[in-house]
């Protein structure tokens, strides 16, 4: 691995988003944006996003990833993330990524809210395909899985000498503070189709292929990533999560589609 | 205030984040190492908010990835992990005196954090604090008074321990949570060799232990117990903080070790504003 190859910067108007570019071995004809999740789960994901960008722009792929406005090295703090703001963020990054690869051909991949917000953004960053590992298509639930969790937080002896009051885990979702606007906003949040071809990778435990329909295009595709991922698991919420099968998939599908 | 991305090092394989205030240079620069195997943002942004929260205060800082973690790579040097976090260390104080002119250095690490940080700071002159979250520690006699006389005087302890032994040998039961960070032991009477000498050539430290590692320390006393008569030296400040976790995942928490760490700096270390630190 070319160390020089790998590039940490800040970009977008206010120069206030951390961005990491991986400058492909070979001259690229497209170029990739890795859209983060949000929360604890971009913590978790950092190092597989790092392997994929790495053997992806080994392939010949110009690859950026990012943060958020209110996450990772960004500037604004986490109280600050803002849903409106992310899926913007997601244009900008897109647009810096087709001014320093000097390609037009961007793909987006995401991994949970990530991947939802790749979906939201496809037609303002002008995606030519979106790649979703198990996003999140209904706020609601989301939010009401990570309101238990931070209830099982709050009673968690194996993490805290004694149970934690209701004042200490309020307005909070494991380790970060959550403003009213984004509840509200993942609330409503109801994910439909891209107007581009969608794969969804689905590492969910015990739910049905279906419930991406919605979301998968005529020329999309829903595909099987196994071992499911332990997204949800208190007990594992500062493991990384790593999966040689989501890059084999990511990889593969990039490939086919050259 | 502004933020530097940087790729840097010897062999330009380290990647961190400086923050440089407008108006600081040779002041003392703060350094905040990895903890655990989490990016240099830190645990629940951690790292992000302390250096922010210092930055505001005048203090020059830097939160990286050591070799291997994180975004950084490794440099292929066959060396081993010691002379790797020493040279990391080296070539990220070159870094942040390039840019904000600091000569001398605060490191500031949390489990393994705290033991990589103590390596370079019982070695290296430019060093002149440290900043250890839940770092070395030892089971003293009073620890083990402490935890297993209240079981023993537990009635309701014991008829939980014969129902879980009649159960099906475990079979079932609730796992434990998978260790993610923990700190390497190293001999004790070597802590305290290395403690000793650096208030002896002025360091000033900050020790500060969480109810996150009650499997082996679990009082304010403790301090005292491991280390011995230099935890009393005017030079070192302790602080026990037994509600919060190892990694400080609520907010209020957070908060309060980073005004902890921020009101232990402003004393120890004025930022310009304030005057020059001796």
């Amino acid at each position: 691995m070319r160390t020089d190859a790998e590039i940490p910067f800040f970009f977008g108007p206010a120069g206030d988003l951390f961005g990491m570019y991986h400058a492909p071995a070979l001259p690229a004809r497209r170029a990739l944006l890795m859209c983060p999740p949000l929360g604890q789960d971009l913590i978790r994901c950092h190092r597989l996003y790092r392997q994929l960008a790495q053997a992806l722009a080994a392939q010949g792929m110009a690859v950026l990833r990012f943060d958020y406005y209110g996450t990772g090295d960004s500037a604004g703090g986490s109280a600050e993330v803002d849903w409106e703001r992310c899926v913007a963020d997601a244009a900008v990054a897109s647009h810096e990524l087709r001014s320093r690869a000097g390609v037009d051909r961007v793909v987006a991949f995401g991994a949970r809210l990530g991947g939802s917000v790749a979906l939201a953004a496809a037609d303002r960053a002008r995606f030519t395909e979106v790649i979703a590992w198990d996003p999140v298509l209904d706020g609601g639930d989301y939010v009401s899985a990570l309101d238990a969790l931070q209830v099982a937080l709050r009673d968690d002896t194996e993490r805290f000498t004694r149970p934690r009051s209701d004042a200490d885990i309020a307005e909070q979702w494991l380790g970060f503070d959550i403003g009213d606007h984004l509840r509200q906003q993942l609330s409503a949040l109801h994910l439909h189709a891209a107007n581009v071809p969608t794969l969804v990778l689905d590492s969910l435990p015990s739910a049905p292929v279906s419930r991406w329909e919605r979301i998968v295009s005529p020329r999309g595709a829903v595909a099987s990533i196994v071992p499911p991922t332990p997204w949800d698991d208190l007990r594992r919420l500062e493991s990384a999560i790593l999966s040689q099968p989501l890059i084999q998939a990511v990889s593969g599908r990039l490939k086919e589609t050259a | 205030m502004r933020e530097e991305a940087h790729r840097f090092g010897r062999g330009n394989h380290l990647v961190g984040i400086a923050g440089v205030p407008a108006a600081a240079t040779g002041e003392t620069g703060v350094i905040v190492v990895n903890a655990g195997l989490v990016h240099r943002i830190g645990p629940f942004r951690l790292h992000v908010e302390l250096t922010r929260q210092l930055n505001a205060s005048g203090y020059p800082t830097l939160r990286f990835d050591l070799s291997t973690l994180g975004d950084s790579a490794a440099t292929g040097g066959g060396q081993t992990r010691t002379q790797q976090v020493c040279a990391d260390l080296d070539d990220a104080m070159n870094l942040l005196k390039a840019r904000a002119g600091c000569e001398r250095f605060v490191l500031v690490g949390l489990c393994s954090g705290a033991q990589n940080a103590h390596i370079v700071a019982a070695t290296d002159p430019r060093v002149s604090g440290a900043v250890f979250l839940d770092g070395y520690a030892y089971r003293t006699v009073g620890y083990k008074l402490r935890h297993y006389l209240p079981r023993i005087a537990d009635p309701g302890r014991w008829a939980r321990l014969l129902r879980r032994r009649g159960s099906a040998n475990g079979v079932g039961g609730k796992p434990a949570s998978e260790p993610v960070f923990a700190v390497a032991p190293a001999p004790r009477a070597e802590v305290i060799a290395d403690f000793t000498g650096m208030v002896d050539r002025g360091m000033k430290l900050y020790l500060v232990y969480s109810g996150g590692i009650s499997n082996y320390f679990n009082h304010a006393r403790q301090f005292r117990e491991c280390f011995g008569k230099v935890m009393s030296h005017p030079a070192v400040t302790t602080r026990y903080s037994a509600e919060s976790d190892h990694t400080y995942i609520l907010t209020g928490d957070r908060a309060r070790l980073l005004d902890g760490i921020g009101g232990w700096l402003t004393q120890n270390f004025p930022p310009a504003a304030t005057g020059r630190h001796a």
